[in-house]
């Protein structure tokens, strides 16, 4: 299950609490594969896609867990992250646009040269 | 009910489900606060043999507000894990379990207590035994003081408990949903032509013989207002709260393990403050979104407070009984007086000796006002039966919410804010017909106040 983020205001966290060093498309892949031992990965990927793919990917903004607004410490998330799984949700591959799921973070990028290339190998 | 089941969404997750929230100044001390977030709705006592718990993957929470902007001061998060000492049994239980730390009890349940404020995350406890559920006098001998055991100190003074406990929240679910057909007035009920009922009748306590999991917490008055001796007329002495459960962004059924893994931030699922807004106020379409939003954005729901959809079906199921409510309905005034007592609070200057008021901010929240004592002789109708530390003063164990509630939306509150208004004679003596007598379980005089649990031999008897 992937929750429907697309009403932000539904979203009592609410803020985005940072960014971080962009993820490239090659280090998203690498833990995908990694990952997908345990049963991973990637969300819904709907939509034709584009042409030319190639895109640099934005620079991705991150959201940290706790609804109090709190956020998690570096270290715990840091964590949870190494030993829970990596989730894709690429939410629309024409735009590229995914999120990624990694402990209690969520990284949103657009990239629609990964993007392609995880709807190619869903198939 | 008071919101178990309340949302479609929320009905199908049970252990993210807020059922109550209470909040009072502790009776037996009353420097302090008492707060109780309940889940899992409907626990049937011998459920077993995975008997109920806390969910392991959800977050819960319980929020203050105190400072009348609807978002949360001070949190206390709790989060659970579950530990199992032998897996190769089915068993919950291999003997009795006659303490915390006995080897019989197979699956336990640990958590931990954070507290949270201005962004500054203290981690209060860890490792906390939940008690095991009431099973039955082989299994779980001398419950009551098992589960008594499990009630651990906090630093500053405080007090938690997080387990099991008889449900006090009484309701007759079978009338209300059958059309709102109160069982002490189903013979003035249109009946919609079918003349099945000619004579009032008892009500029945559809929750009785019934348990949920609460998490209850003791703190003092001071920590969470900082002071302890606020005048009663003082704003700075009320406080508003609401529970939270959150869920993490995705969930992966993972076949090769069996089991659900979950990734990502955690997102609010569940929110429960005043009893019944989620539950007969917002509409079906509505419901879920509500659950995912802070109090601080109920603006957006005012509107259903506003203009209830019961006070409009009040006179239309009861022909003639509520006249005056009819004609307040249909003048399209809104109700201030259940945006007040739901919403912002009840200002000062309405009620002698009486406010809760936390401002301009349309927020659903139990709202306390901690100055006021407890009282020596509690009436259940809180302050519509003249008891100033009822609800809707926060709200006790065994306050009587469906009554005052549906008192309320049939006009007797609106005299607070139009005089001229006459109450419908009904709407003072409106009710399902319950009172505490009708929980079989006794509450308790000290925290965490509810009930025993009904155990699993003897429920139902």
């Amino acid at each position: 299950m992937v929750w429907d983020e697309d009403n932000e205001a539904a979203d009592p966290a609410g803020q985005v609490s940072g960014e971080r060093e962009a993820v490239s498309r090659r280090s998203v892949l690498r833990t995908a594969a990694g990952a997908s031992a345990a049963g991973l990965v990637a969300g819904v990927a709907l939509g034709a896609l584009p042409a030319a793919a190639a895109a640099r990917p934005v620079k991705p903004a991150r959201q940290d867990e706790h609804p109090a607004g709190s956020g998690g410490t570096a270290a715990e998330t840091a964590d949870e992250a190494s030993n829970g799984p990596v989730v894709v949700h690429v939410r629309d591959a024409r735009t590229g646009e995914m999120d990624i799921f990694a402990g209690t973070s969520q990284t949103r990028l657009r990239d629609p040269a990964l993007a392609a290339r995880l709807v190619r190998a869903s198939r | 009910m008071s919101s178990h089941r309340e949302a479609p969404e929320i009905s199908k997750d049970p252990v993210a489900d807020s059922t109550d929230v209470y909040a009072f100044v502790s009776p037996d001390r009353p420097s302090t606060v008492t707060l109780i977030a309940n889940y899992i709705p409907l626990e049937e006592p011998a459920g077993g043999p995975n008997f109920y718990e806390f969910g392991d993957d959800v977050l819960y929470e319980i929020h203050i507000d105190n400072n009348g902007d609807g978002r949360a001061d001070i949190t206390y998060q709790f989060r659970f894990e579950t530990v199992l000492r032998d897996n190769g049994t089915f068993l919950y239980n291999t003997g009795p379990i006659r303490s915390l730390a006995s080897p019989n009890w197979n699956s336990r349940q640990f958590y931990s207590v954070t507290e949270v404020t201005g962004g500054r995350r203290q981690r209060l406890a860890a490792g906390l035994a939940c008690p095991p559920c009431n099973i039955g006098p082989l299994s779980t001998p001398g419950y009551a003081g098992l589960a008594a055991s499990a009630v651990h100190p906090l630093p500053g003074g405080g007090h938690v408990f997080a387990g099991q406990r008889a449900e006090g929240f009484y309701v007759d679910l079978g009338s209300i949903f059958d059309l709102a057909n109160l069982r002490p007035f189903q013979q003035l009920h249109q009946q919609y032509g079918m003349h099945v009922f000619s004579k009032p009748a008892p009500g029945v306590n559809a929750t009785n013989e019934l348990n949920v999991h609460s998490i209850a917490l003791q703190v003092p008055i001071k920590s969470l207002t900082g002071s302890a001796s606020r005048h009663e007329s003082d704003p700075r002495a009320v406080i508003g709260v609401w529970t939270t459960a959150s869920r993490q962004h995705v969930q992966i059924w993972d076949a090769n393990q069996g089991k659900t893994t979950c990734s990502g931030p955690y997102r609010q699922v569940s929110r429960l403050g005043n009893p019944l807004v989620n539950e007969v106020i917002n509409p079906l379409g509505v419901k879920d979104l509500w659950n995912s939003l802070p109090p601080s954005d109920d603006k957006r729901f005012a509107s259903y407070v506003a203009a209830p959809e019961l006070a409009a079906l009040l006179p239309a199921l009861y022909p003639g009984v509520f006249p005056h409510l009819a004609a307040l309905v249909k003048s399209g005034k809104p109700r201030a007086d259940l945006e007040a007592i739901l919403l912002t609070g009840i200002p000062a200057g309405l009620i002698k000796g009486f406010q809760n008021h936390t401002g301009p901010v349309l927020a659903d929240m139990l709202r306390l006002n901690t100055a006021i004592k407890p009282a020596k002789k509690p009436d259940i109708l809180g302050v519509l039966g003249g008891d100033l530390a009822g609800y809707p003063n926060g709200r006790r164990v065994f306050d009587d919410v469906v009554t005052i509630e549906l008192r309320a939306i049939a006009g007797l509150t609106y005299p607070l804010v139009d005089k001229t208004y006459k109450p419908d004679a009904a709407a003072s003596v409106v009710t399902d017909g319950l009172t505490p007598n009708n929980v079989k379980a006794p509450y308790l005089g000290s925290f965490p106040y509810l009930g025993v649990p009904y155990s699993g031999f003897y429920n139902p008897s």
